[in-house]
């Protein structure tokens, strides 16, 4: 039995899926509200709900979305980092200061990863004792070029906090080094991102005591707990604690993760979640979900925490209607709820009521607010319903193309891509949410595609979150003129021949993320782990060949470990 | 969160699948460290910057510009189609008003191709500033455009290309032709008749560094652009003037190369040059990138830097001041055109420019004798005839009326078309029209 749990902006789902026939069943599924200060309540609430039809020894795993990180962050409710950064010369680092307690720091590694400029101790050292004094317990330590060569991170981390063993140390509780985020080239997004691993580490870390110890108490002590991440896959809890910001924004990934277990993607496609106040909008390739290129944004900060493509757009079920001119728009704001559930202003829901394509709540009080708001504008109601559902469908289709075109326009480095390159032309439309029954003709008369609403899309999110596979990624520098090949977020390091080639670099790879997994309980299907990306150049010196620059991505891609039966 | 001043579009295309051979120094490998560099400053992600697709360029956006014998696939291979590409995109977002610059950081180089090619020269087959140029001039219309070249080496190939167009001001900044390839580039070589002082060459010594380049912009560039006043001012950003370079001998750093930037701001720069891919390359890309967008660039610094790296001989700054002092007198006063056997610039024959020239292409071993002949007219820029025989291909004939003809040089480029085709004689004809838009190619 699996459990999955998303927990929303205002509902909690759960779902228990058990196994029949090769494929998941929904075992018992339950909604709660959200209580914002109390998610822990919220998540337990839901799993003794669902408990209720299910035997809790037969569950083996929980997977947990949860926006506790992202409400910390927009809620402020963080801690005081203490950020050290040795950038070099370049863009000034002040521009990324994402706090108060930040030190930038003398100290210079170029992009091949060699130090130009040492660290200076005692400048170092001051810094340390500056965020002692005022209280500081947990610390970012980024170097530009980082990734290439760790070694100002490792000293800045030696020196705030000078004990062996990584877990306790009088002088420091948590200290994030940048390469231990990943390869990807971009230090102000390193920077940013460790200074918010830092910010949450500690409420996120209390959330998660907290779960395993009602866990136990609820009698799931036993189970494998994995937390899902925005990419559309999960990092079991255990590593969630060290990385806790890749918990944020979870919530739009697991809805896509539910398509993908409810319908059979093969094709090109897009994936509309309509939810009450907005629309998300995600594009798959070849049966895929695409991920960000770089990273998302917290508030006003690029981040290096990677997350599926998704476009939020105001348009949702409870977006209310307005009559600018001569033009009925729908959204982008939600002024309460749609009036066949008590609400006055007449909403997108209302409008579909009155059209006929849904019957949503009490019908008769959406017709009157739509021959209200109506008789206002001189408007008849049927003309303002029918316009308000084209303006709706026709802004999700625009937006939609949009976000195709974006992503068809991202650039390539090389002449094959540029002229072989693959376009994304999606081929069906994926519906799900509150109004996706009744907005099913509208958007298919724009689109002119099949469009398909999966059965049980209601607990879609949690069922993505149950069955949502542990996702990892790595990329590997290898530079033979220098013999090292170097992994930046294993830490990993090792001294290579000149002979080492693109082959062994592709191997080592992904024996590495294999491995790492292993270590995390998590074993591989052969053809999960994949390269992404694998180039080997040649370094010249004075015409004759001094070695070669190799870099390696591999990743285990998002996906689900078992899919949905035909319900 | 950073902000540009100056909105910034930048084509990067490091073509990481091509070179000319692989241990030459236009290979692969040449743009790897500036990604790695610019991705890690997270330039991309300054508001007003943006990274961009290059196009890539049609026979015809070639053609525009050049006679290719013995056709244009033949002469230039895909990675100069996006190339060149790269740069018309470029253009695209200055004139569509999308972006207020844009910076073409491509691959392979083109200064060095000239009006007729028979193949590469100096690295260069196709010339990407001009297939930009005449691309924008045939989608947007006439414009007076100034194109300043800062390769180390003399940008020849725009030289040859724009000889007779007044309307095109072409400078170039480079080491002196007396101790680098391509071994012209004298501030003699002003232009045709009707373009004198339109074409300026500015030789300066081996060792010149950031002050000599700057005082040259200041004193010489600036108020001939003023007084230019150009529509659009294109920079041939060639890299090769650092102070690691290994195939020329100058001593700018990437903090000359950023305040030379800033002071000419460009519309639109080329990536032209540059050899130091390690050394210099992501530390001069990162800081044009830099002066481009209006943004504070006074924290770049090369790891090799030091002031005496940079420090330039005394004979230099005087030499440099004496020039600076003489030069302007060349484009506001240039001596007329002289027409006579022993000048070497040509003659003037029966109401016809002619000039003969040899032309080595050092990288493919091709030698190349032509006849360029241009139709004196009051009433137009006048039609362009050239006779070109190489080691390549035998004797073929290029025909170009040019934007803006006259009717006469329109009938007369026609008439010209026609009777070679019926006389016979030549191998390959290739015939535009820049008026009315059409291209014939004639003989393959």
């Amino acid at each position: 039995m699996l459990l999955g749990i998303d927990v929303g902006g205002t509902h909690t789902d759960a779902v228990a899926l058990a196994e029949r026939g090769g494929c998941m069943e929904t075992a018992a599924s339950c909604k709660v509200p959200t209580d914002h200060d109390d998610l822990l309540g919220s998540v337990t609430a839901a799993l003794r709900k669902v408990l209720e039809d299910v035997d809790p020894a037969t569950v083996t795993r929980l997977n947990l979305s949860t926006t506790l990180s992202t409400n910390a962050i927009v809620e402020g409710k963080v801690e005081d980092v203490g950020v050290f950064v040795s950038a070099g010369p370049g863009i000034d680092p002040h521009h990324f200061m994402p706090c108060r307690h930040f030190f930038a720091l003398d100290g210079y590694v170029d992009h091949r990863g060699n130090e130009i400029r040492a660290l200076r101790p005692n400048q170092v050292e001051k810094a340390v004792n500056e965020c002692r004094e005022h209280g500081i317990r947990v610390f970012a330590a980024v170097g530009k070029f980082s990734t290439r060569h760790p070694r100002h991170e490792k000293l800045m981390r030696r020196a705030i906090c000078a004990c062996k063993d990584e877990n306790a140390c009088d002088l420091a509780d948590f200290v994030t080094m940048g390469h231990e985020l990943g390869g990807t080239l971009n230090f102000p997004r390193r920077v940013a991102t460790a200074y918010f691993n830092c910010a949450v580490w500690r409420v996120y870390n209390d959330f998660a005591a907290a779960v395993e110890r009602s866990l136990a108490d609820i009698g799931l002590g036993h189970v494998h707990v994995n937390v899902l991440k925005a990419d559309g896959g999960t990092m079991p809890l255990e590593q969630s604690k060290l990385m806790p910001v890749q918990s944020i924004f979870s919530g739009p990934a697991a809805s896509v993760m539910g398509i993908v277990a409810l319908c059979d993607i093969v094709h090109d496609s897009v994936i509309l979640d309509i939810g009450g106040t907005t629309t998300d909008i995600a594009v798959f390739a070849a049966g895929a979900p695409l991920v960000e290129r770089e990273g998302i944004d917290i508030g006003s900060h690029p981040t290096l925490v990677r997350a599926l493509k998704v476009r939020s757009i105001g348009m949702g079920g409870d977006s209310a209607i307005s009559v600018l001119g001569d033009e009925v728009r729908v959204g982008p704001n939600r002024l309460g709820p749609s009036a066949c559930n008590g609400g006055e202003r007449p909403t997108l829901t209302d409008a579909l009521n009155m059209v006929g394509e849904s019957s949503l709540g009490d019908v008769e009080a959406s017709r009157r607010a739509m021959e209200a708001y109506g008789d206002a504008h001189s408007i008849p109601a049927e003309t303002l319903a029918e316009r308000a559902v084209e303006y709706a469908s026709r802004t999700i289709h625009e937006q939609t193309r949009k976000l195709v075109e974006e992503i068809n326009a991202k650039p390539v480095y090389t002449i094959h891509e540029l002229l072989e390159g693959k376009q994304v032309v999606p081929r069906k439309v994926y519906l799900m949410g509150g109004p996706a029954e009744s907005m099913r003709m509208p958007l298919f008369s724009r689109f002119k595609l099949s469009v398909e609403v999966p059965s049980d899309y209601s607990v879609a999110n949690a069922i993505g979150a149950a069955l949502t596979r542990t996702t990892w990624d790595l990329e590997l520098f290898a530079d033979t003129e220098r013999n090292v090949m170097f992994i930046p977020s294993l830490s990993y390091r090792e001294n290579i021949p000149s002979s080492y080639t693109l082959e062994d670099a592709k191997r080592d790879a992904l024996n590495q993320l294999t491995m790492h997994l292993d270590n995390m309980g998590v074993s591989l299907d052969k053809g999960e782990a994949q390269i992404t990306h694998a180039s080997s150049f040649n370094m010249v010196k004075d015409f004759t060949m001094a070695g070669r620059n190799i870099r390696v991505q591999c990743q285990v891609r998002p996906g689900v470990t078992r899919k949905m039966g035909s319900v | 969160m950073l902000k540009a001043d100056n909105s910034l579009g930048i084509i990067f295309f490091p073509a990481f699948d091509w070179a000319i051979s692989p241990t030459h120094p236009e290979r692969e490998e040449r743009l790897l460290y500036t990604q790695d560099q610019l991705r890690e400053e997270g330039l991309f992600d300054v508001e007003g910057i943006d990274e961009y697709k290059p196009l890539v360029a049609g026979v015809d956006d070639v053609e525009r510009v050049h006679f290719c014998f013995p056709e244009v696939s033949s002469v230039a291979t895909r990675s100069h189609m996006v190339s060149a590409g790269g740069a018309m995109r470029a253009a695209d977002l200055v004139l569509s008003g999308e972006k207020e610059r844009a910076f073409a950081m491509v691959r392979p180089p083109g200064h060095h191709a000239m009006k007729v090619v028979h193949g590469s020269r100096g690295f260069c087959n196709i010339n990407i500033e001009a297939v930009m140029l005449e691309y924008i001039r045939e989608k947007y219309g006439p414009k007076r455009v100034a194109i300043v070249d800062t390769d180390c080496h003399h940008g020849d190939g725009t030289q040859d290309v724009y000889w007779h167009d007044p309307d095109t001001l072409f400078i170039s900044v480079h080491q002196d032709g007396r101790t680098l390839y391509p071994g012209t580039g004298f501030p003699n070589e002003l232009g045709g008749p009707q373009a004198r002082g339109r074409n300026l060459n500015i030789p300066l010594p081996p060792g010149t560094s950031d002050d000599g380049f700057l005082e040259v912009m200041e004193q010489v560039v600036m108020p001939i652009l003023d007084d230019f006043n150009p529509d659009l001012i294109i920079n041939s950003a060639g890299q090769d003037n650092h102070f690691t370079d290994p195939i020329t001998n100058m001593n700018l750093s990437a903090q000359g190369y950023a305040r030379m930037n800033a002071m000419l701001k460009p519309d639109i720069a080329v990536l032209e040059g540059g050899y130091a891919i390690q050394g210099a390359l992501p530390y001069v890309n990162l800081g044009i990138c830099m002066a481009m967008a209006g943004m504070d660039f006074s924290g770049i610094r090369e790891p090799d830097f030091t002031p005496d790296a940079v420090r330039q001989d005394p004979r230099i700054v005087k030499y440099i001041s004496e020039m600076c002092a003489s030069f302007p007198e060349l484009y506001f006063n240039p001596p007329p055109f002289d027409g006579s056997e022993k000048s070497r610039d040509g003659v003037i024959s029966g109401g016809w420019f002619v000039r003969h020239k040899d032309i080595y292409y050092d990288v493919d071993g091709i030698t190349e004798a032509q006849t360029e002949m241009v139709r004196q007219c009051n009433d137009c820029r006048g039609l362009l005839k050239i006779e070109t025989r190489s080691t390549n291909n035998p004797l073929c004939l290029g025909v170009e009326i040019p934007q803006g003809a006259c009717d006469t040089c329109r009938d007369e480029g026609y008439r010209l078309l026609e009777e070679s085709q019926l006389k016979g004689g030549y191998r390959y004809i290739q015939f535009v029209n820049r008026r009315d838009n059409e291209h014939v190619r004639h003989g393959f």
